[in-house]
């Protein structure tokens, strides 16, 4: 993440195609002397303000979703290999290589869209939405009255706290409970995870 | 009378001319002060302002060691804020060069340098980069993030890279420079030179640096300069400089000629019929060419102009059999090709290397002067030659029919059309293409011709696509290749390894680094090590699967091994190393930075063991 940032503040990226932000830096990872490995999912938005259009890419079970006058109008849908093994982007160490998932970045999903004034947009890990259903995030959200730094900083944290404690429940009907129990594991409780919210609003732009 | 005398004379009375024009200067200069407000003590007027900026754009660069198109250890990291400084350590947001120290002086693939370089010239590589605002320089800072002291000298140019219109004249001033010498620390510093006044403002500032004494790859992180935007008001020290501008006559530099001034000196017109030289007359010929075997090209050329005797000599063209115009890049044009031409019919080796950028030569001067002195050309250095074209080359192809050594390293400006040409020069043994945009077909070609190549350098060519084939076709046609570079030649396979290493046997240096798709497991190391005795220098640098078995084939085969370099894998032990050491002999340098198994212990203990081998282990912090 940290070299999508440096890629983003040297303004070497197309705001319509984060897709290539993605196969960018992980391009870049591979020329560190320093011999990486390591596996994760990533999302990235990107908001284009002048013509207020987001576009998205994700790879794997984080996501995103758009939350306009307390509804979803968008989300981000979930790729996994198979149940509990979302699409992934990897390093692998040379003697595993080919043993391992190594998704490429090319396989993201990528859409974009339009955004309105107040539109909420909020990012996470799986940690989140294995834990907490729709209803419960938007019932979160609702309580977000004013698109101050500070509301916002305490809604997200909220959401987040609120997964975390969920996911220690073990008596919880987890949306990743659910999830196995379709898949004929019969489990319960919440999925204890790391937990990784990102809230924004779209908002008038002051300088 | 000692024979020598008269010729001092003159030469003494040349100088003294010159002095006594400043002096004088510097008279009428006093007088004119009086009509200027002149703050006597040395503080700037509160009213001009000083700008402090970072640089803009990288424009132009020798060489850097990170991959095209990456942010990685490339050179463009030089522009805008630092990353890492105040930090030391080797991060890959910093601008870092190909090379460092001597080794790439003293394995198979050196060239042999050429006769009369000054040695005030010591400059290996430089990088230019532009500001948004001209100003006059009052400082130049440069933050150096790992291993500091490269940096030997700061110019700046009176041009505008983002003016619309082409400039007027290009003019080069150098604000400091410096013999190399050794900093001990390789901690980060900003580095603050003492730099000159000079008279116009610039937004392009050039560094050149040479990193011969420096243990490992020198970083640097970012460049600020300071200046006004006003021509500052003279402090007592400069103001001898600046009354010279206000005489508007050119003046001695004694560093670097003007364009102007090393014209005047090549121009031989004009000498009258002086008195005898008296004993030096009687110096046989042979030994008076000896004699100016020594001057420099410009000591040659002034020398010239002194009587007709000198000037028959210094225009003899055996004097310029090998012509380096390389330290000289900054003044040189068509005009100094124009003049030299006459002296060049026989010349052999030609460095025209970082010369006729932003328009000083064309392409129609260069041509006319290889057609002139192109028949017995045999190396031709062209590298960073940013004027050169397709039609360059051609002429080249045309004119040169001795060719054995040509250089186009870093001409990345010429277009992949152009390398067809250099198929034709089928007595080619070195051929550096470097960071060139050279096609699969074109080189294809060239290799199918130039069957004596014995030094091929494909380092960064980025327009392959198949590295595959350049290697079946190099281990087919190439039988008498001894050192190949393919440093970040990006999808060569075992398969390529196979064809070259049963191709050249006579292999002696290879560079297969940061090559990703080669993988230890198909045993392509294993087959390198034991069909190629003669290998003197490996680099499998960042090669994450080299392991123990590949470094034990490499001590039972190449016991010939001076440099090996396996940077980033974690498959190699303390151990094997050993055993690589123990069989290797004559082993000078070995790379283990980033390699897991390697830590600081284990290096400690190999250089205890084996104290004539350095070796490298780099760190980020």
């Amino acid at each position: 993440m940290r070299t999508c940032e440096r890629l983003v503040k040297e303004g070497r990226f197309v705001p319509s195609n984060p897709i290539g932000i993605l196969t960018t830096s992980y391009c870049e990872l591979l020329q560190n002397k320093v011999p990486l490995l390591g596996s994760s999912t990533a999302c990235i938005v990107v908001l284009d303000r002048s013509n207020h259009r987001l576009h998205t890419a994700n790879l794997g079970d984080s996501g995103f979703l758009v939350v306009r006058g307390g509804e979803v109008v968008h989300r981000s849908d979930e790729q996994q290999h198979y149940f509990n093994t979302p699409f992934q982007l990897s390093i692998a160490p040379p003697e595993a290589e080919g043993v391992v998932l190594s998704d490429s970045p090319d396989a993201a999903d990528s859409t974009s869209f339009d955004v309105q004034l107040g539109d909420i947009i909020l990012t996470a890990t799986d940690g989140l939405f294995d834990n907490m259903p729709d209803y419960m995030i938007l019932q979160e959200l609702k309580k977000l009255k004013n698109s101050n730094y500070e509301s916002i900083q305490q809604t997200a944290r909220s959401i987040a706290e609120q997964a975390h404690e969920l996911a220690y429940d073990p008596n919880y009907m987890s949306p990743f409970a659910q999830f196995a129990c379709d898949n004929g594991l019969n489990v319960r409780g919440g999925k204890p995870d790391d937990i990784t919210v990102l809230l924004s609003i779209v908002a008038e732009y002051t300088d | 009378m000692s024979p020598v005398f008269p010729m001092l004379t003159v030469l003494t009375m040349f100088y003294y001319m010159c002095l006594r024009r400043r002096a004088r200067t510097a008279t009428r200069g006093e007088v004119m002060n009086s009509h200027r407000t002149v703050v006597p003590n040395n503080r700037t007027s509160p009213l001009t302002t000083e700008l402090v900026q970072y640089a803009k754009e990288v424009v132009d660069f020798s060489s850097h060691y990170g991959s095209e198109n990456s942010m990685s250890y490339t050179m463009w990291n030089l522009a805008g804020v630092p990353n890492v400084f105040p930090s030391s350590g080797d991060f890959t947001q910093t601008a870092v060069f190909r090379t460092y120290g001597t080794w790439w002086d003293q394995c198979p693939s050196a060239s042999l340098p050429f006769r009369r370089t000054p040695s005030n010239f010591q400059s290996q590589d430089y990088v230019e980069l532009t500001f948004e605002h001209q100003v006059y320089p009052t400082a130049v800072h440069v933050l150096e993030t790992y291993h500091p002291g490269a940096v030997i000298r700061i110019l700046a140019c009176s041009a505008n890279p983002y003016s619309p219109s082409p400039p007027a004249e290009v003019r080069w001033e150098i604000l400091w420079s410096e013999r190399p010498t050794k900093v001990n620390a390789s901690q980060a510093r900003q580095f603050k030179p003492c730099i000159k006044q000079i008279n116009f403002p610039t937004n392009l500032i050039r560094l050149e640096v040479n990193s011969s004494l420096l243990d490992y790859y020198t970083e640097l992180d970012a460049v600020v300069l300071h200046g006004t935007k006003d021509k500052p008001l003279l402090s007592l020290k400069t103001s001898l400089v600046d009354m010279n501008d206000l005489e508007d006559e050119d003046y001695e530099d004694k560093d670097a000629c003007g364009i102007d001034s090393l014209n005047k000196k090549l121009n031989s017109a004009a000498l009258g019929e002086g008195p005898n030289n008296g004993y030096f007359d009687k110096l046989p010929y042979e030994l008076i060419q000896l004699i100016l075997n020594h001057l420099t090209l410009p000591d040659l050329c002034r020398l010239a102009q002194t009587c007709k005797l000198l000037n028959q000599h210094c225009c003899d063209p055996l004097q310029y059999l090998h012509l380096n115009l390389q330290p000289y890049w900054a003044n040189l044009n068509d005009t100094s090709l124009e003049f030299l031409q006459p002296r060049c019919t026989l010349v052999q080796w030609l460095n025209l290397s970082w010369t006729g950028n932003r328009g000083c030569i064309s392409v129609v001067g260069f041509s006319r002067f290889l057609k002139a002195c192109g028949s017995e050309l045999v190396r031709l250095e062209l590298s960073c030659s940013h004027f050169l074209n397709e039609t360059c080359l051609e002429v080249i192809s045309e004119m040169c029919p001795n060719l054995q050594d040509l250089n186009l390293s870093s001409c990345d400006k010429l277009p992949p059309q152009a390398f067809n040409h250099i198929a034709k020069l089928c007595s080619l043994k070195r051929l550096v293409l470097y960071r060139t945009k050279v096609e699969q077909t074109a080189l294809l070609s060239i290799l199918n011709f130039c069957s004596e190549l014995q030094h091929l350098s494909l380092g960064s060519c980025v327009m392959i696509e198949d590295y595959d084939v350049i290697a079946s076709m190099i281990g087919a046609k190439c039988k008498k290749l001894r050192t190949l570079d393919l440093w970040r030649c990006k999808n060569i396979t075992e398969n390529g390894i196979a064809e070259l290493a049963s191709g050249c046997p006579l292999l002696e240096e290879l560079d297969l680094g940061w090559c990703p798709t080669l993988q230890s497991s198909t045993g392509c190391f294993a087959r390198l090590a034991r069909q190629l005795p003669n290998l003197q220098k490996l680099f499998l640098t960042a090669n994450r699967s080299v392991c123990d078995t590949d470094i034990e084939e490499l001590a039972s085969n190449c016991t010939r091994l001076r440099q090996l370099d396996i940077l980033g894998t974690r498959m190699v032990s303390p151990a094997s190393l050993r055993k690589l050491l123990e069989s290797c002999k004559h082993l000078s340098l070995l790379d283990v930075s980033f390699c897991s198994q390697i830590d600081n212990r284990a290096v400690l203990e190999l250089r205890a063991s084996f104290p004539k081998v350095l070796i490298k282990r780099s760190f980020t912090q």
